[in-house]
């Protein structure tokens, strides 16, 4: 009896043992560091942007390479409902481990839906992080991490130099009176002063205007103001908003815009081949390209929309990359997303052009060093005015910002109905950028 | 009636003898087993249409975000007629309609000329048809290309000696629907005309022959004898134009214009997207969806009224 009790201890401990080993393999394996195979689903909504998709790449290459037991299948997603797509996937329970989510007011929609991820990557390497709060709950950073910034952007202006040197502009323009100046100049030599379109929009394929929109209101107001602009203590119906888009608008009718500036697709073309001489609906994200095929030929320029000299910049994670919460490899895409923003992930968005968003970096390439030279020098930091700003202004910005820049609309008419559906919002969704969270 | 006739169709079971109790039974049973058999089609059919406009309907007095819903009930309604920008779109609705008389009229001129068997109309017939081949996205692409400013409808006019008219028409607020529309009409050009070359083929000869004979010229003989009896081809394929003018050419908006400038190209079925995807209103989109379903069907409605009248 005795000895069929102690067999049967035997066997249960051999039981318990097996089992703890298998919870212990599958802890190892589930943080992609070694043991069983690991598939991870990541989707993006790049499009044609290749400079982001060359990041995703080197970086999943690279981890792949460092943990050979997990793969990483990158599925391209289309960017103008990417957003309804993974919500729906996460209702529906089909959706990806790893998703791109943008940071800023596009978060919270989604925060119910991404994990938190806080409890998988250390402390030190969200140390190491620049504005990690614009991904985090409530926008704190001490609250839960929802979203890991891939790089660092600017929203910029480019201006190419032999243009200018052959208009006899010295001096890169800092002011409204400069620029419609460097414009004349520009225009007398047959170089299109500054060309808009639609293929510099990072994601849409539609002329963006929160870019050009962005520097108007750095021209304006300072980064504590803008958030009066969300709460509606400066209404976007004030003199001062007006009184910008009326000078942007003045560019239209000066002529130093392309006529086609809302529909020309090869707008990026002609800067780059130097029939136009500046590209200010633009950003970080072309650099590789203009550096490329511009060499030492382009510079960059804060768009120079203020009536003083402009000194502020768009610096601002506005690309990052999530964790979907019922995803069954919640650490092992962490893990992914650590390596992402660790040293080694840095050299990986590096090498694409970009710039990782970890605090101190210092790039290699010229263009890149000068816009993060702007931010050293003392330029004042601002985010991406669309990602502090409610989407549905955003939306009715879209629709109502090119018409003005063109002309079709009035800069009465087009800033009322940014003011309508301000008041359409409920209150939470207009108090403070944290309450937007649930709001 | 005759004394001893009945207008009851006699019975089988009767024929087979079954009293009328056993007929009774046996009708009952064979409802049942009839209802018992349309079941799976009935849940079917509840499951897939019923269910999801009954969900559609409801969810449009809310507000959806795709997760969670706050009931507004039928306010929703009467807050969206206060919107301005629900009213340019339903404009846009209205002024696309007005594109609705030259999508019918030119496939019909073109029918008739292909029924005449004109120089060529075997290789006409084909290349009308060739547009219905193409995908919106394909026609949308070709049609960003043709209207833009350096594209091909300024080359044309340059080369007739018109180039002063230098237009970029999806760049305008006023042109853009304009534009959208003359695709629309291009890329249905195909439909219609085979659906009016399958009538006109249809049509009885004798009365044309007829009215001929009579000395009816041939003007007279479209307008007074073929066109009415083209009124049954001509109500489908303006209900079906309709139909894709309001339902189906969101790609082509998307495509061509993203619904702007200033949302003069936004049509209801492009302001469903923009609420539901773009703003995650889901509630909002559901409701435009449910005033485009009862526009739709009210425009086929008065259609089918007009020119049944006419008949």
């Amino acid at each position: 009896m005795l000895r069929r009790r102690s067999r049967l201890i035997g066997g249960l401990s051999v039981i318990a043992a097996a089992g703890l080993a298998l919870a212990a393999c599958g802890n190892s394996s589930s943080s992609g560091s070694s043991g069983s195979k690991i598939t991870l689903t990541f989707w993006e909504n790049y499009g044609t942007q290749l400079s982001l998709l060359n990041t995703a790449k080197n970086l999943i290459h690279a981890y792949e390479k460092l943990h050979p037991n997990v793969t990483i299948k990158m599925v391209s997603q289309p960017a103008n409902n990417y957003f309804a797509l993974l919500q729906a996937s996460a209702i529906s329970h089909t959706g990806p481990d790893l998703a791109v989510m943008w940071t800023g007011l596009y978060l919270p929609p989604y925060a119910d839906i991404l994990a938190n991820l806080r409890p998988y990557i250390s402390q030190s390497t969200f140390n190491n992080i620049e504005e990690l709060q614009w991904g985090a709950e409530d926008f704190n950073s001490s609250k839960a991490i929802l979203a890991m910034p891939v790089d660092a952007q600017f929203y910029m202006g480019f201006y190419n130099k032999k243009d200018f040197a052959k208009a006899g502009i010295k001096q890169v323009p800092q002011d409204w009176n400069q620029l419609y100046a460097a414009c004349t100049a520009l225009k007398k030599v047959g170089v299109t002063p500054i060309v808009y379109g639609s293929a510099s929009a990072s994601y849409t394929g539609e002329f963006n205007p929160w870019y050009d929109f962005s520097y108007l209101m750095i021209g304006a107001l300072q980064p504590s103001q803008w958030e009066d602009l969300y709460n509606g203590k400066i209404a976007w119906t004030s003199p001062i908003v007006q009184d910008q888009l009326a000078r942007w608008h003045q560019l239209f009718v000066k002529g130093c815009v392309n006529p086609d500036a809302l529909t020309d697709a090869n707008n990026l073309g002609q800067f780059i081949s130097g029939k136009a001489a500046m590209t200010t609906d633009d950003g970080s994200w072309d650099v590789g390209q203009f550096t490329q095929e511009m060499k030492g030929n382009v510079g960059a320029m804060p768009p120079p929309f203020s009536v003083a000299p402009q000194h502020g910049v768009v610096y601002f994670p506005g690309d990052a990359i999530s964790v979907m919460k019922e995803s069954q490899n919640i650490p092992a895409a962490a893990n992914f997303l650590a390596f992402m923003d660790s040293p080694a992930g840095a050299a990986q968005i590096a090498a694409a052009g970009l710039i990782p968003d970890i605090k101190n970096y210092q790039s290699s390439n010229a263009l890149n060093s000068q816009m993060l030279g702007f931010v050293k020098s003392g330029y004042t930091v601002y985010p991406m005015l669309d990602n502090v700003t409610q989407p549905q202004i955003v939306n009715v910005g879209y629709q109502v910002l090119p018409a003005l820049m063109v002309g079709q609309t009035s800069v009465a008419s087009a800033v009322n109905a940014m003011y309508v559906k301000h008041n359409e919002l409920p209150v939470a969704q207009r108090s403070s950028y944290a309450a937007y969270f649930g709001g | 009636m005759p004394a001893g006739l009945s207008m009851r169709p006699a019975s089988p079971f009767r024929l087979a003898g079954g009293s009328g109790r056993n007929w009774g039974r046996s009708q009952r049973g064979a409802a049942r087993a009839g209802w018992v058999l349309s079941l799976p089609a009935l849940a079917g059919v509840a499951a897939l249409l019923v269910l999801p406009i009954g969900q559609a309907f409801y969810y449009s007095m809310t507000t959806w975000n795709g997760i969670t819903s706050t009931w507004v009930g039928p306010d929703a309604y009467l807050q969206l007629f206060e919107d301005p920008t629900f009213l340019r779109v339903l404009e846009n609705n209205g002024l696309l309609l007005l594109a609705m008389p030259v999508v019918i009229a030119i496939p019909l001129g073109i029918a008739f000329l292909l029924h005449e068997q004109i120089a060529g109309w075997k290789f006409f017939r084909s290349a009308v048809f060739l547009p219905t081949a193409i995908s919106w996205v394909v026609i949308g692409v070709i049609a960003v290309r043709f209207y833009a400013l350096h594209g091909i409808l300024n080359s044309m006019l340059s080369a007739v000696g018109l180039g002063f008219i230098k237009t970029n028409m999806l760049g305008s607020t006023h042109e853009a629907l304009a534009a959208l529309a003359i695709t629309l009409i291009w890329s249905q050009l195909g439909t219609n005309t085979i659906i009016f070359i399958t009538g006109l083929a249809a049509l009885d000869p004798s009365l044309a022959e007829a009215a001929r004979v009579d000395g009816a010229g041939p003007l007279t003989v479209y307008r007074r004898v073929i066109i009415p009896q083209m009124i049954r081809f001509i109500q489908f394929a303006f209900i079906i134009t309709v139909l894709t003018a309001f339902t189906a050419i969101f790609s082509l908006i998307f495509v061509m214009t993203g619904g702007g400038p200033d949302y003069g190209s936004t049509t209801l079925e492009f302001y469903v997207y923009q609420q539901a995807f773009s703003e995650s209103a889901f509630g909002t989109g559901a409701l435009l969806g449910v005033l485009l379903f009862v526009i739709v069907a009210g425009i086929s409605v008065v259609q089918v009224r007009v020119l049944r009248a006419r008949i």
